[in-house]
């Protein structure tokens, strides 16, 4: 019985496909497919490359021609106009073009004046989305699919896994994570939650045998002025980053929608407890001083406190 | 239509419609189904046990099947 | 640093169906491909072996028993097929089962053989599955053959199956009482189910099937019995699984109700509860109701005054077209009791045994008399078993 580790750079994470099994040669196979499929899921949808679909519709903007998409594209706009909709209008795939304000490997705030001109481009119900057909009304528009396509290239390569009749192992894409099923000896695989203040160090942990884990956190990209963190999740309505949470982690049955709802708990601030809540999802919550709040569903694994060994 | 056929006839519409309403109380979501995979609450059973009870009430009593196609005969009945 | 378990208000947990709660969450899983395979072939093989031990008698005789070695081996062949068979080698030896108690005659002791097996093979898709398979069986004056075709298909959310079994049988019917009786008899079943998730702890289940035979229905051992060259049958089936989270206990119930053209309608009401004790044992008690109608042919036992037994009043002045005395189509009720331990040695080997007892009374017929003059009939069944999971 064989515990291997398939590692690669994707979606600039570093990555990682586990597998447990008796025969390396079909866990490498298993792998290697699953790994193309991230790449696949990544091409298809990155702002950087001029063939992707994303770029398409970009490009598109202000030209009043809509981009027809296929059949997975649809799913995922689906998903995301739901995701607005459910997390009144914080959750939006328009606000990419903040970045454009936002320096933050210089560390400097926006002004006013690139605020306020920004504004306009953003606002997912100024979308044409109709029959498969899509159409950014103003030219600067943008799509990013960034909120949710790493927790989706999870899930996928965890079907992929499936298909190939693997059981034991899990998929982490720079730390959203989905857990193809137990280890081969039925026990659970332990993941830690980053600290959000010590690089080395977890806050908590958690025993997963199926499910997807998911976090947010405002030390991922970020700078410090004056005593201030500007953290890179930006509110669409203000263009100002959050500041209620230091981490939100979430375990779910599907990575996206872990991930969604780490990130819409984030944009949420003070109402993220209540919000995370409803949806009936197992969370831990990590404010700015470092206080937890944790919650479990009955059925669902525990978060346990500490660091993790 | 013979009676015994109506009463079947009915009950089958009947089940059917309470089968098929759908809304009925609580479909589990996905990551509930954990109870309902346990060995105890699949509806096959014993795989053997099963093919040697089916087989003796066959034998002695006159109804039989009704529990999945393909059994063959015997002469028994 | 201070953790802290946040209070959740009890609406969290309510149930109506389309609630908002979890509605990121239900958005996600209809993603198509984020959710893994669902029907996928079992991802265990299962090998296991079992021998049967069955006695039955009417007051005053012991009559015929059974001791059956039998095998079953699972064996899934990719993450797509799996394949099953089993065998079972019946031995019979005893005196033939009386019709009419009255008659006692000197019914010499028989020893019969019957060997049976099939195989099926199953292929599984998303959200379906196929399966082709075939049976044989073989007594010394009986020969049966079958070959039977099913398909299962799930919904989106895996809470409803469909299946669907369509299975045609030939047999051949010999006697060594009348070495030139070469009959035939064939069967065509049609079965459509559906199986429903209702809760996290309830399944149902609901089949019909539909059964056509034509050919040779009486028994050449008998005289008189002269039964119709064909028998069609309407068959519905209902089963409820329940869990008890609590308890850790599970209650299988089922009703089924069968009606053919020999004008027999029978009611079979069961039930088990499966109680594990510790985590390596199981105990099930069962408990299994039955009742029948007699056949439109059936005769009481009551004799032409001048021919005497077996024929009854009239039978050659005025010939019945059908005619049969077998007890097996008399009206009646029978019940079962059995209990059955089972032992989890380690995941992978376990052992059972299971002890019924059958008792069968025209008195005990619900919805109307039972059929008079016949004497009760009991039987005894015992199966142990050994199961290897690999």
């Amino acid at each position: 019985m064989s515990s291997c580790g398939f590692r690669f750079q994707a979606m600039s994470s570093v990555c990682e496909v586990r597998l447990e099994g008796d025969d390396e040669g079909v866990l490498g196979e298993a792998a290697s497919l699953a790994i193309d499929e991230v790449h696949r899921i990544e091409l298809k949808y990155s702002r950087y490359r001029a063939d992707s679909i994303v770029s398409l519709i970009n490009a598109a903007a202000g030209s009043g021609e809509s981009v027809a998409v296929d059949d997975e594209t649809a799913s995922l706009i689906d998903f995301a106009a739901q995701l607005h909709g459910l997390s009144d209008g914080l959750f939006d795939i328009t606000s990419g073009v903040l970045r454009k304000a936002w320096d933050f490997r210089a560390g400097r705030t926006p002004t006013d004046a690139e605020l306020q001109a920004l504004l306009p481009l953003m606002g997912w119900s100024l979308v044409a989305w109709r029959d498969q057909r899509i159409a950014l009304p103003r030219a600067g528009m943008e799509l990013d699919f960034g909120g949710f396509g790493k927790e989706y290239a999870a899930d996928r390569a965890m079907s992929v896994l499936a298909a190939q009749g693997q059981r034991h192992g899990f998929v982490n894409l720079g730390g959203d994570i989905r857990v193809l099923g137990p280890r081969a000896d039925g026990g659970a695989w332990r993941f830690g939650i980053q600290h959000p203040r010590r690089a080395d160090a977890t806050i908590a942990s958690v025993d997963m045998v199926d499910g997807a884990l998911a976090s947010s956190g405002d030390y991922e990209r970020f700078f410090e002025r004056d005593g201030r963190r500007y953290c890179h999740i930006l509110d669409p309505r203000t263009g100002w980053p959050v500041s209620s949470w230091s981490s939100v982690s979430v375990t779910a049955p599907a990575c996206v929608a872990a991930g969604a709802l780490s990130t819409i708990a984030m944009l949420k601030g003070e109402q993220a407890l209540e919000f995370l809540s409803t949806q009936r999802a197992a969370f831990l919550a990590v404010d700015t001083s470092l206080r937890t709040f944790h919650h479990e569903p009955a059925d669902a694994r525990r978060f346990v406190h500490g660091d993790i060994q | 239509m013979p009676t015994p056929a109506r009463h079947l006839l009915a009950a089958c519409a009947l089940a059917a419609a309470a089968a098929l309403s759908g809304c009925a109380l609580a479909p589990p979501q996905p990551w509930e189904r954990g109870n309902l995979a346990k060995p105890e609450m699949t509806m096959g059973g014993d795989a053997l046990d099963q093919r040697f009870v089916q087989h003796i009430y066959g034998s002695k009593e006159n109804a039989s099947g009704g529990y999945g196609v393909g059994g063959g005969g015997c002469g028994c009945n | 640093m201070a953790w802290v378990e946040v209070a959740v208000a009890a609406t969290e947990r309510q149930s109506a169906c389309g609630d908002k709660a979890g509605a990121i969450i239900a958005a996600a899983l209809a993603l198509p491909g984020v959710l893994a395979h669902a029907d996928s072939a079992p991802e265990h093989g299962e090998v296991a072996v079992k021998y049967l031990q069955y006695k039955d008698s009417q007051p005053g005789l012991d009559r015929i028993k059974v001791t059956a070695p039998s095998i079953y081996v699972l064996a899934p062949l990719s993450s797509q097929w799996a394949v099953e068979g089993s065998l079972v080698s019946d031995s019979v030896s005893g005196a033939t089962p009386r019709y009419h108690t009255a008659i006692s005659g000197a019914t010499p002791r028989m020893t019969d053989e019957r060997h049976a097996g099939d195989v099926r093979i199953t292929r599984y898709e998303e959200r379906s599955s196929y399966s082709v398979g075939i049976s044989k069986s073989k007594e010394h004056d009986y020969d049966s053959s079958a070959v039977s075709v099913g398909a299962s298909f799930s919904s989106d959310d895996n809470n409803r199956t469909w299946n669907i079994g369509l299975g045609f049988a030939s047999d051949k019917i010999g006697s060594e009482n009348d070495p030139t009786l070469a009959e035939r008899k064939r069967t065509t079943e049609l079965m459509f189910g559906v199986t429903q998730a209702l809760t996290a702890n309830d399944l149902i289940q609901l089949n019909v099937t539909y059964n056509r035979g034509r050919g040779f229905y009486s028994d050449p051992y008998k005289e008189p019995d002269i039964r119709p060259r064909q028998r069609d049958q309407s068959i519905l089936l209902t089963r409820w699984n329940h869990h008890f989270s609590d308890l850790g206990a599970t209650v299988r119930t089922s009703y089924r109700f069968y009606h053919d053209t020999f004008g027999i309608n029978a009611h079979t009401l069961a039930a088990e509860w499966v109680q594990p004790l510790g985590a390596m044992f199981t105990v099930t008690p069962s408990l299994r109701l039955y009742s029948q109608s007699a056949a439109k042919f059936y005769f009481d036992p009551v004799y032409d005054p001048t021919v005497g037994a077996p024929y009854p009043p009239g039978y050659f002045t005025n010939p019945p077209e059908f005619i049969s005395a077998d007890q097996r189509l008399s009206a009646f009720g029978a019940v079962t009791v059995g209990l059955k331990f089972a032992v989890q040695f380690t995941p992978d080997w376990s052992s059972d045994l299971k002890m019924e007892r059958y008792e069968q009374r025209s008195k005990w017929r619900v919805g109307g008399a039972g059929s008079p003059g016949l004497d009760p009939f009991s039987a005894t069944f015992v199966q142990v078993g050994l199961n290897k999971r690999f």
